[in-house]
């Protein structure tokens, strides 16, 4: 069975699903005992939910200006290749 | 995967490679906001409209030779992550991209027994919400310094995840690390910012 250090190493892999069968197995039975992985593993679940609702998970604005000013930029860039 | 109101990349690439302006504004306008997003998680807030920028262009000019072993959208964001990168190297601040898969323990090895159990185990949290957490100032500028101070490709890793909900194999492909690597970047990120949120709500 994995150790509580085992378990906080690879949280995100079983948070994510992503440990083979046999060894979210012995995350499950460590779970079921431990209280405190338990905890941490909530804790990182709740992190991860957090992050996603941050200021900084906003996707920048980007105006309709800047759209136009960087569309300018590619048309030169292939003019001068071709000149 | 794509953007919802783009064309398929099958429709969108001939019609960029005529260097049609149309289609170059519906790409930018797709990707642009996703594209700074990405290039401030790797450079910063300072240049990462510079980079992404500049990215445009290198996007144009290798489109000739792109060989579809992605989305034209994972492609592109590669090209900001690599764009990002050479820039980070220029700058030469001497930071380490790499930094996050030294073998740094997750967690404080003075909190476990030598028998790597908790001594020192996880104390409940005054919130239980994302939203109770974000509603205290102190708590998110917390986790905005955690954020703003994970090495750059850790950054980029929960940008893209956890934020932009990619894939974790376009998430790889982008930053051009292995799969296992990319996780493990995730996790790195994703600890650092339980730890800070842990200072503030488990004392
Ligand atoms: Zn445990």
């Amino acid at each position: 069975m994995p150790s509580c250090k085992d378990i906080t190493e690879h949280s995100s892999d079983y948070l994510d699903r992503n440990l083979p069968w046999w060894k979210r197995m012995g995350y499950w039975l460590h779970l079921a005992m431990c209280v405190h992985c338990r905890r941490y593993v909530d804790q990182l679940k709740l992190t991860i939910d957090t992050i996603g609702k941050s200021p900084e998970a906003t996707t920048p604005n980007v105006s309709q200006e800047e759209i136009q000013a960087i569309v300018e930029k590619m048309k030169q860039s292939t003019k001068n290749k071709d000149g | 995967m794509a953007h919802p109101t783009l064309p398929s990349d099958d429709e969108l690439i001939p019609r960029l490679l005529a260097n049609d302006e149309t289609s170059y504004a519906q790409i930018v306008t797709a990707y642009h906001g996703l594209m700074v997003h990405l290039a401030r998680a790797i450079v910063g807030d300072a240049i990462a409209d510079e980079v992404a920028q500049e990215a445009w262009v290198a996007v144009l000019r290798a489109l000739p030779k792109f060989e579809r072993r992605s989305s034209l959208k994972t492609w592109i964001l590669r090209i900001v992550s690599n764009t990002a990168k050479s820039r980070l190297r220029h700058e030469s601040r001497t930071v380490s991209l790499d930094e996050s898969l030294e073998e740094s323990p997750i967690i404080d090895p003075a909190r476990l027994k030598p028998n790597a159990h908790w001594a020192s185990p996880p104390a409940m949290w005054h919130a239980d919400t994302p939203d109770a957490l974000l509603a205290s100032t102190e708590l998110r500028r917390c986790i905005s310094d955690a954020l703003a101070t994970l090495p750059p490709l850790q950054r980029a890793a929960v940008t893209l995840r956890d934020m932009q909900g990619l894939s974790m194999e376009a998430i790889c492909k982008i930053l051009e690390v292995s799969e296992s690597n990319g996780r493990v970047l995730l996790h790195r990120a994703r600890s650092r910012i339980q730890m800070a949120i842990e200072e503030h709500e488990g004392q």
